[in-house]
């Protein structure tokens, strides 16, 4: 199948076969780039339908830059990580205030919850942690600890130097340990 | 109080948890995104449009070295006058008199008086 020989392509062959109207391209592309904005909007917005409404946004804008872009210039994914992190500042921007309780809570009350604690579980305490960082702190961590992008890419993506990047990083991590050190016995850990 | 707070190894085992458990887009927004990426397609006709023009041929430079379409027929029209000034085998070509009245006589009917005479006779 097509779609199986292009596995190799690079991110720019498929933007140039896209532009040139390849609907295997686009298949291809939506499923490249498509969750990873998604995974990014919805940290960052702790909401999972304006996430995707976000995820959907960037997708067009990646659609309508397609004809214009130049290989070798910049990173797509760069480019994409920078146009989320826009759209999501943009929606933190008109409502102000992070929906705390969007993310579950973990379960509550079962003497055995730590034993049977999961990776789930964690993700969503993560998920509520995050959501009470200041923005730039959140967007940076995300970026370093959960997409695994190294610093200089993070400071690509948010137009800052490496030191303001190192910085939020760092204050971020801070601020997360202090929100979930409180949790650890319920989330089964000992701190060793 | 830092030292109550979670170390580095225990801040990575949230984030790995949060790795393991990404969201993933659901069908109906990867239909969604498809959709759009359909309809931002550009068309095959239009990629042809945004083609940069074509370069002139050996033709269309040929005509454009005699002034265009307008030259040609002039050049056209030179060379039927010439060929046709050589098939009549004219001595002097610029005798416009000769070829605006000539002193030709043309049979219309080839033995009419012949015809005539011998009604005549009858």
């Amino acid at each position: 199948m097509a779609l199986d020989e292009r596995d190799g392509w690079s991110d720019d062959d498929l933007l140039a076969l896209y532009a040139r109207g390849d609907p295997v391209a686009a298949r291809r592309l939506t499923h490249r780039f498509t969750p990873l904005a998604l995974r990014v909007a919805q940290r960052m917005l702790a909401d999972a339908a304006e996430a995707e409404d976000v995820a959907q946004e960037a997708m067009l804008r990646l659609w309508r830059m397609a004809p214009g872009w130049q290989p070798g210039q910049a990173k797509v994914t760069t480019w994409l990580y920078r146009v989320v992190a826009n759209l999501c500042t943009d929606r933190l921007r008109r409502r102000r205030t992070v929906p705390l309780d969007a993310a579950p809570e973990p379960e509550d009350g079962d003497p055995g919850v730590a034993a049977r604690m999961i990776a789930a579980d964690r993700a969503a305490a993560l998920e509520q942690a995050l959501a009470a960082l200041p923005e730039r702190q959140r967007q940076a961590v995300i970026l370093r600890h959960l997409e695994g992008l190294a610093n200089p890419e993070i400071a690509e993506v948010m137009e800052v130097g490496v030191e303001a990047v190192e910085s939020l990083v760092a204050r971020g991590k801070r601020g997360l340990a202090a929100a979930l050190s409180g949790r650890r016995d319920e989330l089964g850990f000992d701190d060793g | 109080m830092a030292e109550d707070d979670l170390n580095d190894k225990g801040l990575e085992a949230f984030f790995a948890a949060g790795r393991e458990n990404a969201p993933v887009p659901s069908d109906a927004l990867l239909a969604r995104v498809m959709a759009d990426a359909e309809a931002e397609m550009v068309r095959p006709a239009e990629v042809a449009v945004l083609r940069p023009a074509a370069r002139p041929g050996f033709l269309r430079a040929a005509v454009a070295s005699i002034g265009g379409w307008a030259g040609l027929g002039g050049l056209a029209t030179a060379t039927a006058a010439g060929v046709w000034i050589g098939f009549v085998g004219l001595a002097d070509p610029l005798d416009a008199g000769g070829l605006i009245t000539p002193s030709l006589s043309v049979e219309l009917m080839p033995g009419a008086d012949s015809f005539m005479t011998a009604s005549a006779e009858e």
